[in-house]
């Protein structure tokens, strides 16, 4: 049960927004690009705040309070409403500039009237206009205290964005943890109008009188708005309170609430199933059955199933009520202390879980407030963290996890993490590396390394000295939410369009900056020649059919084919023998000893013998005669034809494949790709057509499912 | 949650979460398997000092540790127990004299549990005694039955190690024939791909390993001297530690290019050093059989009834009335920003990461040399100096195919061994994955009155009377630890479960015990006496809105001086309200001649800034 909030977004259209310095864009297409691109992130984010739009500098008027020629060219294009594709549609298509100008003190009073009426008798948790505009307009400021008045009254908040910074200085950000604005690129002052000038003193005026002295961090620029859309978070949901007693020993208890304050932020919504056609959903149905694991995956009701645990070799039936009944049971939530330690021990520690609660004293209980602090201010002085069993709930698996001293300018809390049980930690030893003699880099290399590293420093320093972070993480929206609005914005536009690409921006976003990649030019190309590093040809890769038959003299995956000579007896064969059945027929006919005729028939007979045994091990070697069989059908086409005996040796084979139905088939999935027929493009003489050997092909990969499901 | 899974809902979480089972590399590479080669002989019994327990004691309580440790974690692995000095033969065609294998190579169940408890303390030792006794000793015989152990198992075996665990540094009191034949055997063992390790145990004189064990175990992975060096383990613990290291086979989670950009690449291998254990997910059993049954999905269409296959489905997500649909293909495909790897964005002081910003357990990564030769070399430079530098090289991370980038930091770490010289940290970097814009959240703090300097020195006193020292692996999870005492009762027909600890309950007495008086003194302190911490919060007391208001509460608080002091170095005084100010003169006996406020003001920050 949020309460969601009531945003009204007023964009300036008037002539002047449509001008601009040569090469850049125009503050108009900047500032629709930033409500689009707003837009389009409640739209999938399915945000349940209410947007509004008001456009001002338009041709036309409507707006409720217009009268007598006040409050003209301010229309109201778009009353409170959850933002849909609709919204989007009208902002791509319906919003152009407008011809006229228009006061933006004038359109803030239209939109604070707007909240004020869409908003009777209902309740949101925040108010809050956007302006968008350049401040280019003549305006007077002689309601202003009214004006901020009656934005305090109502409890409405101000952002403003504007084609220039509020002023040059890169103010540092407030905690550390939530995203400021950054450096901006422009310096104020310089070629604004008067009454920009004057529009920006009244914009620090009211922003201040509103929220003191952080008011001007909701100033924004354009080209801040557009590159890091995470400013838009005040308005994002806000962390669900968690009120629980922090306690020590059986005495002494204070009061607390924790907020998560990072936590990996996922999709929220799923794919659904439609069929491909209808694009309906209820046209697929799902089907889940219950099957033994035998030969005819005999079908089992639900109802006949119940559930047990694997204990090691053993499974143990443990139905779901015994399960309930005798697990572990926690006695609700709780924040209890089990010892204080010191913090350098903790941070050895893998830190587990996906979130970091920030733990402040309950609000408004200013007794607990200086216990918590008590405690605060001793772990901070001592360099100690508290250790804590943790549990959110009553049904919730307990946790332990530490807390720790964070003291900043503005407040104190404790910072709580997950900590590993012993069940989680998996001790590897790795082998030892910088005392590893064939390992250890020279002092050339360790020096060359050295300067890539000076050359590829992220934190620089500006001109007063101070450190500044250049690629802020923690600044950076989540690419991946972005392209995934933008591809469904692009299909839901297009249905029939291919996908986008990557916004060009987006990418940039999550490359190295460019100063940076310059600078280590040179460093690097020192490290490549120093550091010789090679890829190692791996001899053993997995086998495509591609590998298998593009280049003969490849051995087999598992069962080898020796083709020289000179790797076994040279001992005079006569017969294709049925320990290695493949090595002799090679060997046979290298020898030349019997005809390849003979050979031939030989292997076959083998080849039905061992097919006759149903065992893995006979089946597999089997699969090799057969893979040898066809490596010298290929190799020798010219013998197979003038000795007309291939179309006989290759009529026997549907027979094998027959057989092979019927064998172990598991196997069958490593063959996959190296066991087809010999087609015709391979072997002239073959009597199989291309579609014939594609037909036996497709049995086979049927069976291949089948039997995989069965074996894996 | 297993309901909500249906309908491939959470589908990426699921991947994400499936590590390298879930790679095949586990399924093809086969099962890992472990065989425990333990000395019988007369000396193992030996009792140690103060009542030290036996060396046999000790071994068996480790064994059962690993085995244990192996049912949760990872039941597929097969685990052998081969005792040998023993008067008694057991072995599979008795071909052995004095070689006894207790558990054949197979994967531990609740019964090979029960079979070690006969063999632990007093009892233990009798039983033993009893049912093998104390013989002759072959350490050949020995290791030629465990080969045959191995041979004779029929499933893959990926990763084969035997661990020897012996006090005599000397088998066979001088018998050439015997030493040699031992050799041999191992040197066979080896040749097949079997790990040796010698888990060597205190022998008054001390262990001397080059008298004969150094030519039967295997060379250490890293060919350093260190392997042979290590001290024999006295204590369970330091046992428990190096058995632990080597039980487990180290597996990488993926095997990556780390681009420093350029084309200079080097290969690395992903661990993943912990991670969370959760109770296994149930399987499903046939009621009358307690036969394991499969599940299998299909779709078929609603009208016709025929089986849809993956090509007759696509994906919808609906968003204001609007469907919008796309192929299976193309939702994996808007995951896709670059191929799999680490790519190096540059380098920044360890100060700028943050302890709060974290989202996931970190990974590890070492260098592969076998994937690019000389990444070794170039990963040891690196960590060297960012080491040096402490800095942390910062990287995007794309784990997989179709899978989003991440920002993670590496973070050196630099090998150390502990006390007995068994490595306590590894050499790598750690891999830690930073957060978002997306992923912080906007907390409103809560600002309250800070507390007084006496108020934090009696707290101070209270976390010096609990301090302990902090092991990672010092909790157990009891909600784990639970479900495997039910299972084993129910496995076991025993009445009731065996009682868990749970290690993450508070030992309250203990702890109020040790506070005494210091908990009382601390609420004295900071609560009035009608507070009551634990009940419902007393009713809001109205005051202005905000701000102002807040400063108005402070009133009941004494501030303290360094608070003051800020205030009167970011000159906010004036936020503070007359009451509160004039509290602050008479706290540190200022005069003031008048009760204006810019008077009291002046006066404070003349006090404070001298």
């Amino acid at each position: 049960d949020v309460r969601p909030g009531a945003l009204v977004l007023c964009m300036d259209v008037g002539f002047s927004m449509s001008n601009s310095e040569p090469g850049q864009e125009p503050s108009f297409e900047q500032a629709k690009k930033v409500i689009q691109k707003f837009v389009q992130r409640q739209v999938f984010a399915e945000n349940k705040d209410e947007v509004g739009l008001v456009l001002f500098g338009t041709d036309g008027t409507k707006n409720g309070l217009a009268e007598d020629g006040q409050y003209e060219n301010i229309t109201v294009h778009r009353r409170l409403m959850m933002p849909d594709f609709e919204l989007l549609e009208e902002i791509e298509s319906k919003l152009q500039p407008g011809g006229q100008q228009a006061d933006w003190l004038d359109a803030l009073v239209v939109c604070m009237d707007l909240l004020q009426e869409e908003t009777m008798g209902k309740k949101f948790e925040r108010l809050n206009i956007v302006l968008l505009t350049d401040l280019n307009v003549q305006t007077s400021a002689d309601q202003l205290d009214v004006i901020i008045d009656s934005l305090k009254k109502a409890r409405i908040t101000l952002q403003f964005f504007l084609p220039f910074p509020v002023d040059g200085e890169d103010r540092a950000d407030g905690g550390g943890d939530g995203p400021g604005p950054s450096a901006a690129p422009v310096r104020p002052g310089k070629g604004l109008s008067r009454q920009q000038t004057q529009g920006l003193e009244m914009v620090k005026n009211i922003m201040t009188s509103l929220e003191e002295e952080d008011g001007l961090e909701e100033v924004y620029t354009f080209s801040d708005a557009l590159q890091k859309l995470s400013i838009f978070k005040r308005i994002d949901r806000r962390p669900m309170a968690w009120p629980c007693h922090l306690t020590i020993g059986s005495s002494l208890t204070i009061r607390i609430v924790g907020y998560k304050a990072v936590t990996e932020e996922k999709v929220k919504k799923s794919w659904a199933i439609v069929e491909a056609q209808s694009h309906q959903r209820d046209d697929v149905k799902r089907e889940t059955v219950y099957c033994l694991d035998d030969d005819n995956e005999t079908e089992v009701q639900k109802d006949d199933t119940i559930q047990g645990f694997r204990y090691g070799s053993d499974i143990v039936p443990f139905s779901k009520v015994d399960e309930d009944q005798m697990k572990y049971k926690s006695d609700g939530k709780c924040f209890s202390v089990l010892g204080f330690t010191k913090q350098e021990l903790v941070r050895c520690s893998p830190f587990m879980g996906s979130q970091v609660v920030k733990v402040f004293a309950a609000r408004d209980d200013e007794h607990a407030a200086v216990a918590l602090s008590a405690l605060i201010r001793a772990l901070d002085s001592l360099k100690m963290a508290a250790i804590v069993r943790y549990a959110y709930d009553r049904r919730s698996n307990p946790q332990v996890g530490a807390a720790f001293p964070c003291i900043k300018e503005k407040y104190e809390c404790l910072l709580y993490v997950q900590l590993p049980f012993m069940e989680d930690l998996r001790q590897f030893t790795f082998p030892v590396l910088e005392n590893n003699k064939k390992f250890k880099p020279s002092e050339s290399q360790l020096s060359a390394v050295d300067a890539l590293i000076d050359s590829m420093m992220l934190v620089e320093k500006d001109e007063d000295g101070e450190s500044v972070d250049v690629f802020k993480v923690n600044h950076i929206p989540n690419p991946q939410f972005q392209r995934l609005f933008q591809c469904l914005h692009h299909r839901g536009v297009n249905p029939d369009d291919p996908l986008p690409p990557v916004e060009p921006w987006l990418k940039r976003d999550l490359e190295r900056p460019q100063a940076v990649s310059a600078r280590c030019q040179t460093p690097l190309q020192d490290v490549k020649t120093k550091f010789p590093l090679k890829v190692v040809v791996k001899k053993k890769e997995q086998k495509t059919s591609a590998d298998v038959f593009g280049n003969q003299e490849h051995a087999f995956t598992l069962t080898s084919i020796p083709c020289e000579v000179s790797h076994f007896n040279r001992r005079s064969l006569f017969q294709v023998g049925s320990v290695n059945p493949v090595r002799d027929f090679c060997t046979l006919i290298r020898q030349k000893t019997v005809s390849f005729d003979q050979a031939c028939q030989q292997l076959t007979h083998r080849i039905e013998q061992l097919l006759g045994n149903r065992s893995p091990e006979y089946y597999m070697k089997s699969i090799a005669c057969i893979q040898a069989f066809r490596d010298q059908g290929a190799f020798l086409t010219g013998i197979f034809r003038s000795s007309g005996i291939c179309s006989s040796k290759v009529k026997n084979r549907p027979s094998a494949h027959v057989e092979l139905k019927t064998s172990c088939l598991q196997h069958a999935l490593l063959f996959s790709d190296a066991l087809t027929l010999i087609s015709k493009d391979e072997v002239d003489g073959s009597t199989f057509s291309k579609q014939d050997a594609n037909q036996v092909l497709t049995a086979f990969y049927s069976l291949q499912l089948t039997s995989f499901k069965k074996f894996v | 949650m297993a309901e909500r899974r249906e309908y491939y809902q959470n589908e990426d979480d699921e991947v994400e979460e499936d590590e390298e089972d879930s790679g095949g590399d586990y399924k093809i590479s086969g099962r890992d398997s472990l065989v425990f080669l333990v000395d019988a002989s007369k000396e193992m019994f030996i009792k140690g000092e103060d009542g030290e327990p036996s060396n046999f004691d000790m071994t068996m309580q480790c064994v059962r540790s690993v085995y244990t440790s192996k049912i949760i974690s990872s039941d597929k692995d097969l685990v052998a127990l081969v005792f040998y000095g023993t008067e008694q033969s057991k072995n599979p065609r008795n071909s052995f004299k004095h070689v006894y294998v207790y558990h054949d190579l197979d994967s531990p169940g609740s019964q090979c549990i029960l079979d070690i408890d006969k063999l632990l303390g007093e009892k233990g030792a009798q039983f033993a005694e009893k049912t093998m006794g104390s013989g002759e000793t072959s350490l050949g015989d020995a290791l030629w039955c465990c080969s045959n152990l191995y041979s004779d198992i029929k499933l893959r075996l990926s990763h084969k190690r035997l661990m020897i665990f012996t006090c005599r540094d000397e088998h066979h009191g001088g018998d050439g024939a015997k030493d040699r034949q031992a050799r041999t055997k191992a040197a066979d063992l080896k040749e097949t791909g079997v790990v040796i390790d010698l888990m060597h145990l205190t022998k008054p004189g001390g262990f001397d390993v080059s008298l004969f064990f150094c030519d039967i175990v295997s060379p250490p992975e890293d060919e350093s001297e260190l392997g042979l060096q290590i001290e024999p383990c006295r204590k369970l613990e330091d046992l428990q530690k190096r058995v632990r290291a080597k039980e487990l086979k180290k597996r990488s989670q993926s095997r990556l290019t780390f681009s420093l950009g350029e084309g200079v690449n080097l290969a690395v291998g992903v661990y993943v050093l912990a991670r969370t254990a959760t109770k296994p997910s149930a399987v499903k059993l046939h009621r009358d059989t307690n036969e394991p049954v499969r599940t299998k999905t299909r779709y078929f269409h609603a009208h016709n009834g025929g089986i849809l296959l993956p090509n007759d489905m696509k994906r919808a997500q609906v968003y204001g009335k609007k469907q919008i649909v796309m192929e299976k293909d193309e939702v994996d495909e808007i995951k896709k920003f670059d191929d799999p790897g680490l790519v190096l964005m540059g380098f920044k002081p360890m100060d700028r990461l943050k302890l709060h910003h974290h989202i996931r357990p970190a990974l590890f990564i070492y260098p592969e040399e076998e994937q690019i030769s000389g990444s070794s070399c170039m990963f040891t430079a690196l960590l060297l100096n960012c080491s040096e530098k402490n800095l942390f090289a910062l990287c995007r991370y794309i784990p997989r195919r179709n899978t989003p980038p991440r920002f993670v930091a590496l973070v050196p770490q630099r090998e150390e061994l502990d006390q007995s010289q068994t490595q306590a940290t590894p050499p790598g970097f750690h891999v830690i994955f930073l957060p978002f814009a997306d992923d912080i959240r906007t907390v409103d703090a809560h600002v309250g009155p800070t507390a007084s300097d006496e108020q934090v020195d009696k707290m101070k006193e209270i976390v010096h009377k609990l301090r302990f020292k902090y092991k990672s692996d010092a909790f157990e999870n009891p909600v784990l630890q639970q479900h495997y005492r039910n299972l084993e009762a129910l496995a076991l027909n025993m009445l009731e479960p065996e009682p868990i600890e749970d290690l993450t309950m508070p030992k309250v007495q203990m702890m109020d015990a040790r506070l005494g008086p210091l908990a009382q003194e601390f609420k004295d302190l900071v609560y009035p006496p009608d507070y009551n911490p634990e009940g419902k919060p007393a009713a809001k007391r109205k005051t202005a809105e905000s701000g102002g208001g807040a400063a108005e509460k402070k009133a009941k608080v004494e501030m303290s001086e360094e608070e003051l002091k800020n205030h009167v170095a970011k000159c906010t005084l004036g936020k503070l309200t007359v009451p509160v100010l004039k509290d602050a003169c008479k706290q540190f006996g200022i005069r003031t001649t008048g009760t204006k406020k810019q008077e009291l003001i002046d006066a404070l920050t003349m006090h404070l800034s001298k």
